[in-house]
């Protein structure tokens, strides 16, 4: 008794979201209520969820560049109850919590938070216009010992909303952002500016609505940083304002991105390749290792985790910036500058694991340069931290002033 | 007595009659002092006025080491080989040396000539003729432009033919009996994640190579066309080195043990050596198969005797990575090279340190020695080949083509022709030199 499930286009105005949303709650109890009212031998309460595509299976989507699980194998999981196994009738009333406090967060636009302290502040910045959306940390504290882990609550989320065909927004689901930005770049809603990071040393990544403007017109690049550590030494020294390039804008999500971090970045590149005038140019920052290098590709092509939204997240013209091995192999000549560290058995794994799996690092995949980089750090079994071009001549500001007229 | 007695406490066991007698005899003043000034008595006899110093004295003091000092920082002009100060790259013997020390790597002739005709001094210049003559020149023969998509990590050679393994999956293969170099076979998908090592017999029937996903795989030639061999399956190694015979793979692992497999019985490891557990980053068997040294990230270069399995030395030269080993065609001389920029040549008997030759400004990458043990090649991360004179253990030619890391250098077998040589990095091409013959 699978329900229907059928595949919708993924931008659709929010209030049809939200009807889409509260449709299928609807129409999901009236099965179940019907099943539950059979008699006990042939009810069979069930909930179908439609599965996520494969990691194993994914491509690189040739127009968008983005990478994604392949289209034409569909598959459902049915979760029934009581179910032949224990973790399946668990998995249904997880399901069924879950889609209680997502009807409850619908209709009332109330917020159960724990974070409603760091959201508090969001809002005295000025970035956020309702408190209607709860994240996947509030609804995992609702019951932490029946839920067992954060993980499970991502996953349900997850699933729901693919299955009905809409974004975790509208099932008034966000994850808590952590992403930081500074620099020339400020967000107007309703022709008042509400968020302009070059007044504060650095903001909250905002919620950015749809009909928002955005103004980046002053930047003539854009750096994504792996680490918020340079971030605040960025902004410190001001080099959004000093570099001889021209002004900037600086964004860290502090390592690997959540979503709203990519979403946000996604939508600056939008702007910025949408823009008539010189567009200012995308960079990342990351640090030489095998993380560093998996950082830059969930921004520019996605992550296996969420393979059905990289077509909405990605940035197809992020450049690399650095930093790059031959780059820290140089500066490590350089007197008083830090040693190069050895790669451990981990960093090798993973490294090996990247180029077995990730069509971004295949042999005929997008970034042979990428693939390379990885290869030299294997053979030399070296990698290296962007802090150790702080006691380079000049500092870090130097190097990357020399980096970005090299690369213009 | 009060003393006496004290240093009787002091050192118990010592005899008390013996000691009592010598005692006295050495101690300077015989004197009693009174017990409460016993612990005193040192400071005050140092407490005396010291003499003055005369004027001569002080004037002695203050002209300490103002005079002129000896000259140590000297080494030989690689060019007339004068003796000439270390920081000066040129040799100030005559100004004609000097040009030609600039431009020897340019035709040689006329340049000959002037100096003779022009030099001050005639015998001078016509010593500093003798000893230029020696440095080599060697001029560009040709390419396999872009033979591979990325950065090619290692060069094998036969006979006729040159195999390069690259971060591509396929190795290819290259003749090397026509000047344009034409590829004749690519071993597609070999190592779908990369290869990092590749190397050859002698007699160029089996090549083995290493790739990044830890696997390693063996190839055998028939008639100049190669094909997959027998199993490795067994073979845990990072670096490969092949005896000879092309019968005894020798390897090192990632946690720096050395491994030999006998691959005529179908890959069995026959011996297993345990070093410090340092990333094994080269190894090299010597000609003759006495001998495997392995180089190791901590700078350790360890050498091997494959009879008795006993490691005899163990080289400290190196502080920084070691990156590559090379045997001397003969086994005589084991020549080691990595990060620390300096190549250092081991006399394989003793053990010793022969020689430094330093030059480089880069990590050096790769070694090679000609068939005739005359020359070494090296490689560095700046993209700077040098060709060493092992007689006079001096750098006679540099090149430089490329700016990126030359990550492989190989001499190609001595023919009827000059001595030629093969270098492959970062520019993804091979690029082949060959030495000027004649004048």
């Amino acid at each position: 008794m699978a329900l229907n499930t059928a595949a919708l286009p993924p931008t659709v105005a929010e209030g049809e979201n939200q009807a889409l949303v509260r449709g299928y709650i609807d129409r999901l109890l009236m099965s179940l209520l019907d099943q539950i009212s059979l008699s006990s031998s042939e009810g069979r309460p069930s909930i179908t969820l439609r599965c996520r595509p494969n990691s194993a299976t994914c491509v690189i989507n040739t127009t968008n560049r983005a990478l994604e699980g392949c289209r034409n194998e569909e598959t459902y999981r049915s979760y029934s109850w009581p179910g032949s196994t224990a973790y399946e009738s668990w998995k249904f009333t997880v399901i069924i919590r879950f889609l209680g406090v997502v009807d409850h967060a619908l209709r009332t636009g109330q917020l159960i938070s724990k974070r409603r302290v760091a959201l508090l502040n969001f809002d005295a910045k000025g970035a956020l216009s309702s408190f209607r959306s709860s994240n996947t940390r509030d609804i995992f504290y609702i019951d932490p010992a029946y839920f067992r882990s954060q993980q499970t609550v991502n996953c349900v989320v997850d699933e729901l909303a693919y299955t009905i065909g809409v974004d975790r927004t509208a099932l008034n689901v966000e994850a808590a952002g952590k992403g930081l930005v500074a620099g020339c770049f400020r967000l107007k809603r309703d022709s008042t500016v509400i968020v302009d990071a070059q007044i504060t040393e650095d903001t909250m990544v905002p919620r950015i609505q749809d009909s928002d403007e955005i103004d980046i017109s002053g930047a003539r690049w854009v750096f994504i940083i792996e680490k918020d550590a340079i971030f605040h030494r960025l902004v410190r020294s001001s080099y959004h304002t000093r570099a001889i390039m021209g002004d900037g804008i600086l964004i860290t999500g502090k390592g690997y991105p959540d979503i709203s971090t990519r979403k946000f970045v996604h939508r600056l590149f939008d702007v910025a390749s949408n823009s008539k005038h010189r567009a200012p140019r995308f960079y990342a920052l990351v640090d030489g290792d095998p993380h560093g290098i998996a950082i830059m590709s969930t921004y520019k092509y996605g992550s296996l985790a969420h393979l059905h939204e990289n077509a909405r997240l990605g940035i197809p013209g992020l450049q690399w910036l650095g930093l790059r091995i031959t780059d820290a192999i140089l500066a490590s000549e350089s007197s008083g500058a830090n040693d190069l560290l050895f790669l451990t058995a981990r960093d090798r794994t993973k490294i090996i694991a990247m180029l077995r799996n990730s069509p971004v690092w295949s042999s005929n995949g997008p970034e042979p340069e990428w693939r390379v980089e990885l290869q030299r750090m294997l053979l030399l079994n070296v990698k290296a931290e962007i802090e150790m071009l702080y006691e380079q001549d000049g500092g870090l500001e130097t190097w990357i002033d020399h980096k970005l007229f090299r690369q213009t | 007595m009060a003393l006496s007695l004290s240093l009787r406490r002091a050192l118990p066991q010592f005899p008390p009659l013996g000691f009592l007698s010598t005692a006295s005899f050495a101690l300077p003043i015989s004197i009693t002092i009174p017990p409460l000034l016993a612990d005193l008595w040192e400071s005050v006899l140092r407490a005396v006025p010291k003499k003055k110093t005369s004027h001569m004295k002080k004037r002695h003091r203050q002209m300490a080491g103002k005079a002129l000092k000896d000259v140590q920082n000297l080494n030989k002009c690689p060019g007339c080989g004068q003796v000439k100060r270390a920081h000066r790259h040129l040799c100030s013997v005559t100004p004609e040396a000097r040009r030609r020390n600039q431009s020897f790597a340019e035709v040689a002739g006329p340049n000959v000539i002037t100096a003779v005709e022009v030099g001050s001094g005639t015998t001078q210049s016509l010593r500093v003729e003798a000893k230029l003559s020696m440095s080599r020149q060697f001029l560009a023969w040709g390419s396999a432009d872009n033979a591979h998509p990325v950065d090619i990590f290692s060069l094998a050679v036969t006979e006729k033919q040159i195999l390069s393994a690259s971060g591509a999956p396929s190795l290819k293969v290259h003749s090397t009996t026509d000047t344009d170099f034409p590829l004749v076979q690519s071993i597609d998908g070999a190592h779908p994640l990369g290869c990092h090592h590749i190397v050859t017999d002698e007699s160029g029937s089996r090549a083995v190579s290493a790739g990044f996903a830890g696997d390693v795989k063996a190839w055998s030639c028939q008639e100049g066309h190669w094909s997959a061999d027998t199993a490795t399956s067994d073979v845990r190694a990072w670096a490969i080195a092949l005896s000879a015979d092309g019968r005894y793979l020798a390897g090192v692992s990632q946690n720096g043990r050395v491994g030999v497999w006998d691959l005529s019985e179908n890959g069995t490891q026959i011996r297993d050596h345990e070093t410090k557990g340092s990333f094994g980053t080269c190894i090299d068997l010597s000609a003759d198969g006495r001998f495997i040294a392995s180089g190791h990230e901590n700078g350790a270069v360890y050498i091997f005797l494959t009879d008795t399995g006993r490691m005899p030395f163990s080289l400290s030269g190196l502080v920084k990575p070691v990156r590559t080993v090379a045997f001397s065609p003969g086994g005589k001389i084991l020549a080691a090279a990595g990060d620390s920029k300096v190549i250092v040549l081991y006399d394989t008997s003793s053990g010793e340190q022969i020689a430094n030759l330093s030059g480089h400004a880069a990590w050096v990458l790769s070694l090679s020695w000609s068939s005739s043990g005359e020359y070494l090649l090296s490689s560095s991360f700046d993209g700077k080949v040098k060709v060493w004179s092992i007689d006079t253990k001096m750098c006679v030619a540099t090149q430089s083509e490329t700016e990126k890391a030359v990550w492989s250098v190989k001499w190609l077998p001595k023919t009827a022709r000059s001595e030629c040589f093969a270098t492959a990095g970062a520019n993804r091409s091979v690029a082949f030199y060959r030495e000027a013959t004649g004048g």
